[in-house]
């Protein structure tokens, strides 16, 4: 058994108001996304909306440190509807072909004596004058295993040519 | 060949006061760890303490990106006995809540240059309150030409990491 498997890629051949990954097994230890990101609305860049098991109260937290200038900034938020990165999507100002990358890290997502902890990772438009990095991390207030993760633009769709990949981490 | 291989997988069946894996194989080329973890500290704030092979001289060194509330800030030290800043939050926590960390050494077994670590960690908590969330990135150096064959962590604060905390430890290999 490898220690790394593919559950499942999408990519989109068109554009796309959200993007769902469903029926996720609890047999892994960990996951990780990984994600290829852009909006078709039109601004630089745009934060990316999470939601876990189709909850959408306010049972989520995040925070993130944020850089785009000389100096970085940081935030934390809760009570919220979704964890939600600050940027780590682009919007279609930006040139064609221009992606964000995205990494999200899901530690024992199927651990139900934990609240589920994420650990996010993104980065947008090195080529271009509007450069965003940021980590950050993002709690949903529930030991459910995870089964469920939809994605969501802050505003737009997902443009077509955005692609998921969510890998599953076996622990033996 | 696999890319990936787990040499050492632990969910705390209770508290215990460090996680501790010896005679790490040197046939990797990488090591990566991811925790999910906290400590019965009294304080929100905690700290894994880093100590590779044994070593608990003035060998270690650290610099740390985190943030705390809006403004991020950065500091480091060199000559410690073990890597710092590596970030886990204690008992106030919201409950059930666990920090995540993944925490690479690259070329780990090379017996030439001293021994690298970078590590992205989070100390989430279901609070927006300054100081009650931390967020760091953090690069540790050990000053030692030796092949690693020991991790260690332990809680700064002297206590234990809590029942269900976790450790992966992977071996990662080149082509």
């Amino acid at each position: 058994m490898a220690v790394i498997e593919a559950i499942a890629t999408q990519y989109l051949e068109a554009d796309a108001a959200t993007v769902t990954f469903s029926g996720i097994p609890a047999t892994y230890e960990h996951l990780q996304l990984r994600a290829s990101l852009r909006s078709t609305e039109l601004v630089n860049a745009m934060r990316l909306k999470i939601n876990l098991n189709g909850d959408t109260g306010t049972n989520y937290s995040n925070h993130n440190v944020r850089g785009s200038t000389t100096s970085a900034t940081a935030y934390g938020q809760t009570g919220a509807a979704y964890i939600q990165t600050s940027d780590g999507m682009h919007g279609s100002s930006l040139p064609a072909g221009e992606y964000a990358s995205f990494i999200m890290d899901i530690l024992d997502y199927a651990n139900t004596n934990k609240n589920t902890t994420c650990s996010l990772m993104a980065g947008s438009a090195l080529l271009h004058t509007d450069r965003r990095v940021q980590f950050g991390s993002g709690l949903w207030d529930n030991t459910a295993a995870i089964t469920t993760i939809l994605f969501t633009p802050n505003a737009g769709s997902f443009s077509r040519g955005c692609e998921f990949t969510l890998y599953g981490l076996n622990s033996a | 060949m696999a890319a990936f291989t787990v040499i050492d997988h632990t969910e705390l069946g209770a508290a215990a006061s460090s996680y501790d894996v010896t005679s790490i194989a040197s046939s990797y080329d990488h090591l990566m760890l991811e925790v999910s973890a906290r400590t019965d500290n009294a304080s929100i704030w905690d700290d894994h303490w880093l100590t590779i092979n044994g070593d608990s001289g003035a060998n270690y060194s650290s610099t740390q990106l985190y943030a705390v509330s809006a403004t991020v800030y950065s500091n480091r030290n060199a000559g410690a006995t073990k890597i710092e800043n590596l970030i886990v939050g204690g008992a106030p926590l919201a409950a059930d809540t666990f920090c995540a960390m993944k925490l690479w050494i690259p070329n780990y077994a090379n017996t030439t240059g001293y021994k690298q670590v970078s590590a992205q960690c989070a100390m989430e908590n279901a609070s927006a309150v300054d100081a009650t969330w931390k967020l760091a990135t953090t690069a540790g150096l050990w000053d030692s030409t030796a092949a690693i064959n020991q991790i260690t962590l332990t809680p700064k604060s002297g206590g234990n990491y809590i029942q269900y905390s976790t450790f992966t430890l992977y071996g990662v290999t080149g082509a």
